[in-house]
């Protein structure tokens, strides 16, 4: 691998991070200690899911791994739980990033919320199963709905303001991490 | 088939895949770990809170004014309104202060002569809210007084009037509070009037409901709620809120507290406080030294020695 490759992959995953770290502290910030009636798109996730999608070598296992388990303690979640499905749902987005990638941007946007659909899903299941109590139903369901509508937006955002946008794939290599 | 191969990532694979394996086991034996001994992995979880908010204060607290200064431009519209409307509420104000003042003199000449010495230990240390908990479904707020100011787990937290939480989880400069409205909040809570005792359970919305009454007929919507001090876990007597009837007519406690305003909590030093530092066990009664029947004495079965299958059932008989 030439040099210069190297530093803009690790250059992308400082991006990444950085974006990581604005996205939690922009959640933490005591703006509203009400209780919500609707739960707002959960961004973190879809900027994983965005990452993992379009430069799936910005983004390598272990720092969804770091930056989901920061989000868990931070954000008072169930340590290590949402940010294994989240792992599981990043490696099978990436097994098919190429073929996504090929499949336009619907195909891509129906992977995803399916997506998020299951790490939400699958959380409530475990917190079901492991008798956590659990966020009301509702609230999750709104935050599945809303996440799901803001990967477009975010995709245009990422394009606008990161240049992560599609690509034809035969111009760069895979990257394995 | 629409994936290039490179022949020379081929051995990566396997090796690759055997370390997410490694990772989600990682993870998920954290989760079960959690699941399993809870105040551990919570005081780590202090720890990390600890370790990372410091590094954002420096941005928190401006980003937060900023933020609240655009809330206020935008009421700027209202401010003629607002500034009739907090004339004639001064004006109330006044009356009341005076009412107050003269209340004063008379509890401090009262205190006087009866020699009343005020517990110099319910003080209290006033923290900053520098973190909400950042998760729609979990409602807690961090202030940044934490181990180094000698908070302990349990103790109460106030705004300026009424009560907003517990501290739940302590960091070294930083710790948490449970606000009254989460779902894992359960607070004793005694109503003025009719003086019955009830649990404030919170249930994720800004009016949480009352369980536990004994006789709804005697509490009206209005009614002043204070903390009980049942279980040792609060002071008695600090304002909650009052009853007000939900539209589901079930009774529900409109809090005194400003909720959409934490800026200062008061955390008050309350002498003891329950701490939760193992994990939950079930509450049955104290284990009976011999499991089965009495064992009989040895003198009226008049055995030399007991038969196998006794002594195993009565070990210690």
């Amino acid at each position: 691998m030439a040099s210069p490759r190297q530093a803009r992959l690790w250059l992308g995953r400082a991006g990444f991070a950085a974006l990581a770290m604005g996205l939690i502290f922009l959640r933490l910030l005591p703006l509203d200690t009400l209780p919500p009636r609707w739960a707002g798109p959960d961004l973190l996730l879809v900027a994983v899911l965005l990452w993992v999608v379009r430069r799936p070598g910005f983004l390598p296992v272990w720092m969804v791994a770091a930056v989901v388990l920061l989000a868990d303690f931070l954000f008072q979640r169930p340590p290590g739980l949402m940010a294994a499905l989240t792992v599981i749902a990043t490696e099978m987005l990436r097994r098919r990033h190429m073929r996504l990638r090929a499949g336009g941007f619907a195909a891509e946007w129906a992977a995803t919320s399916l997506a998020v659909a299951g790490v939400l899903a699958a959380t409530q299941m475990a917190l079901l199963i492991t008798v956590v109590p659990a966020p009301p139903l509702g609230l999750v369901a709104s935050q599945a709905v809303t996440t799901a509508l803001a990967y477009p937006l975010a995709a245009i955002a990422a394009r606008w303001l990161f240049r992560i946008g599609h690509r034809p794939t035969d111009s760069r290599r895979r990257i394995s991490v | 088939m629409a994936r290039p191969r490179h022949s020379g990532e081929d051995y990566a694979r396997p090796i690759r895949r055997l370390l997410v394996g490694l990772l989600l086991l990682a993870l998920l034996a954290l989760f079960a770990l959690w699941r399993i001994d809870s105040p551990r992995v919570e005081r780590m979880r202090a720890e990390v809170v600890d370790r990372v908010l410091p590094s954002f204060d420096w941005a928190l607290a401006p980003v937060t004014g900023l933020a609240t200064m655009a809330g206020n431009f935008q009421s700027y519209a209202h401010l003629h309104e607002q500034n009739q409307q907090l004339r004639r509420e001064l004006q109330q104000m006044r009356a009341w202060r005076e009412a107050a003042l003269q209340l004063e003199q008379e509890n401090a000449k009262l205190l006087d002569l009866n020699n009343v010495r005020l517990d110099p230990r319910l003080t209290y240390i006033t923290g900053v809210v520098m973190a909400d908990s950042g998760s729609p479904f979990r409602q807690s707020v961090l202030v940044n007084v934490g181990a180094r100011d000698g908070v302990l787990d349990g103790w109460p937290a106030m705004d300026g009037i009424g009560l907003v939480g517990r501290i739940s989880g302590v960091g070294h400069a930083s710790s948490r509070v449970l606000l009254l409205t989460d779902t894992s909040s359960r607070i004793p809570v005694t109503i003025q009037p009719s003086g019955q005792r009830a649990i404030l359970a919170g249930d994720n919305t800004i009016y949480p409901p009352i369980d536990f009454l004994e006789n709804p007929d005697l509490v009206r919507p209005g009614d002043r709620v204070v903390s009980s001090g049942d279980g040792g876990m609060f002071p008695a007597d600090l304002l909650v809120g009052q009853v007000t009837m939900g539209s589901d007519g079930r009774l529900r406690i409109r809090l005194a507290a400003d909720y959409e305003r934490l800026e200062f909590l008061r955390v008050l030093r309350s002498h003891q406080a329950e701490t939760v530092d193992e994990t939950g066990r079930l509450i049955v009664p104290e284990p009976r030294e011999v499991f089965g029947p009495p064992a009989p004495a040895p003198a009226s079965i008049g055995l030399a020695e007991p038969e196998p299958d006794q002594a195993a059932e009565a070990p210690d008989g």
